[in-house]
């Protein structure tokens, strides 16, 4: 299997999939350092408040958790298509382009390339969401107040980055039963589809709306955050961050009409639903990777 | 009792549209050069990817050296050149073949031997450190065949092994099969290259909608067929029509196909060319000629190219309605 990792590294590394994203992450990071110095010179020259008075340190947080917040909502959409674009054509291409032909017929298990390309395409996606979540959490705490506490900031990434793998095991499930194409546009509409639901809920929740209506739009929601969770588990990520029911009421997090940070949080149980969802996803695809014909 | 290399009992696969391979049974003895022939379409390939573990057989079973198709213990016995494929672009040559090595468990010492070796014997040669996606399709080809021969494997499967190479780089596939052959390697050849079937193969299977037809020894089969030349003077057209039916037999002037020059030497000398049910009718239809008032200068067996058997057999099938 480490033969097969090894394989996808140097394949996501030669095609220059990973160079490429990364020279648009560091774009992105130069505009987020721009931003994050901008909002932190806005909190740190705001002159209504004593600077170390409680208010200030609260208008501090508060604007770099703004700040955290947009990083990680452009973070997500990053590592959401690397990890999609990445292994969407992983079967169904390579079984287009005839590559499984030469490559099958070696004495090797078929779970071992399965799962080799698996672990291949997570660790680098881990390793990259990793980078970046760092790289956000260290450009804003050059300007404004993050939070620092270690535990929260490592369930933070872990929820950050649970993207990865749940994203891969659906790609690379799709790619067993559709062509490269159509997994690539079943797995865009997809990803986008829960992304909607965490929107829609987002905007509901700070519209006044009646309660049948809320009702009805949030079992869409409900049901499109169960079809594909990654939006609900970036909305944990955030309370993982910032523990945002207890910051309720004390800062302001952008919750107007396109508020990006409304919305549910979703409950212990809903990760282990995430969690079951991907294990699901990957045992489906390892058995029909095992059966298919090629 | 010697296990063969190959050995399939009713092996079947079938696919939605009703085509794939239908109870195929065949026995391929360790050593030995087998062609596999058949139309576009026959199942060929189909029967090929059960062998090497891409497929999963509808029903009936095969093993190779004894153990089970599709087995980690078949498939190290194995080499493979499939008939459509392609290696990863982003590779060189020879990480291609140092990946092949690696899947098949050669350890790093042989392959830093084996490898330059095999490049060079299926003329790649420096051009090893290349990204594959600069080569040829005929370079690929040849890169194919360093990756099935890799692990030094005792049954090599090759699909059209030599389509997509010059006439230059055909005789040097076949020069290499030749040598497979002398070190012992069972040949499991699939090939349209009938003459390259011909020369290397010491059995060989006709598979037409996914059925085999024939299988049997090369040299056999092309004898199936009696044909015999006579090259006569004083040869007049009526003749010909009162030999056909006198005999029965399918008696033809080889100018009219196109096959034979006239006699040398005689002026008026001609070719007739008859197919017999047996050596017997020989004598028998010399002296037909010679009652004849023709003069009979000499009469010789047509020795029967593969091509010319493999043609036969299958306009004999699309006559039937029989081709797939």
């Amino acid at each position: 299997m480490k033969t097969i990792i090894l394989m996808t590294w140097k394949e996501l590394l030669r095609k220059r999939v990973m160079l490429l994203t990364l020279l648009l992450t560091i774009l992105f990071l130069a505009a987020f350092w721009f931003l994050a110095k901008t909002l932190g010179h806005e909190a740190n020259s705001y002159s209504g408040f004593d600077p170390n008075g409680g208010q200030a340190i609260v208008q501090r947080f508060s604007i770099g958790s703004f700040t955290l917040m947009l990083g990680f909502f452009f973070g997500s959409f990053v590592i959401a298509f690397l990890s999609i674009f990445s292994s969407f054509s992983s079967v169904a291409g390579e079984a287009e382009q005839g590559v499984f032909q030469a490559l099958l017929p070696r004495p090797v298990p078929r779970w071992h390339w399965y799962a080799g390309r698996w672990v291949g395409y997570v660790s680098l996606g881990a390793a990259y969401a990793l980078l970046l979540f760092a790289a956000i959490v260290v450009i804003t705490g050059l300007y404004a107040a993050v939070p620092r506490d270690a535990a929260s900031l490592v369930k933070a990434y872990l929820l950050f980055a649970s993207a990865v793998p749940l994203l891969v095991s659906v790609s690379m499930l799709g790619s067993c039963y559709f062509s490269a194409l159509g997994n690539g546009v079943f797995m865009t509409m997809l990803y986008g589809g829960g992304w909607l639901g965490g929107m829609i809920e987002k905007v509901v929740s700070s519209l006044p709306l009646e309660e049948p209506v809320l009702r009805s739009l949030s079992t869409i929601t409900g049901l499109l955050s169960l079809a594909m969770p990654v939006d609900g588990l970036q909305r944990k990520m955030l309370d993982a961050l910032f523990h945002l029911k207890e910051l309720q009421g004390l800062i302001s997090l952008g919750d107007g009409p396109l508020g990006l940070f409304g919305g549910q949080i979703p409950s212990g149980l809903f990760v282990w639903y995430a969690v079951a969802y991907m294990a699901a996803a990957l045992a489906l695809g390892l058995r029909a990777f095992r059966r298919k014909d090629f | 009792m010697t296990t063969a290399a190959i050995d399939a009992v009713g092996l079947t696969k079938e696919y939605d549209n009703g085509r794939g391979c239908r109870d195929v049974t065949l026995a391929v003895g360790k050593g030995e050069a087998f062609g596999f022939l058949g139309p576009n379409g026959a199942g060929k390939s189909t029967f090929v990817k059960m062998l090497v573990g891409l497929m999963t057989p509808t029903r009936g079973e095969a093993r190779l050296l004894g153990e089970p198709i599709g087995s980690l213990a078949a498939k190290r016995y194995i080499g493979y050149l499939p008939e459509l494929y392609r290696y990863q672009e982003w590779l060189t040559g020879e990480e291609v073949v140092q990946l092949h090595a690696r899947l098949c468990g050669v350890d790093r010492a042989t392959a830093a031997r084996r490898i330059p070796e095999l490049l060079a014997e299926v003329g790649i040669g420096l051009r090893g450190r290349d990204r594959v996606k600069h080569y040829s399709k005929g370079m690929q080809q040849r890169l194919g065949l360093a990756c099935a021969l890799v692990s030094d494997p005792p049954i090599v499967f090759l699909d059209e092994p030599s389509s997509a190479l010059d006439p230059i780089g055909r005789m040097e596939v076949r020069a290499l099969l030749e040598r497979l052959k002398e070190r012992g390697k069972t040949i499991f050849l699939n090939s349209h290259l009938l003459e390259d079937v011909e020369v290397l193969c010491d059995r060989m299977a006709l598979l037409n909608n996914g059925e085999v037809l024939r299988q049997g020894k090369v040299s056999e089969m092309l004898q199936e067929r009696v044909r015999w030349r006579f090259r006569v003077s004083g040869f007049a057209p009526v003749l010909l029509t009162w030999l056909r039916e006198e005999t029965g037999l399918p008696v033809t002037l080889a100018e009219e196909s196109g096959r034979m020059p006239a006699g040398a030497g005689v002026a008026d000398a001609v070719w007739l060319e008859a197919e017999l049910e047996n050596e017997e009718q020989v004598g028998w239809l010399n002296a037909l000629i010679v009652g004849q008032g023709m003069t009979l200068y000499e009469a010789m067996p047509i020795k029967e190219r593969l091509e010319e058997w493999f043609m036969s057999a299958v306009s004999g099938l699309s006559h039937r309605g029989e081709r797939g």
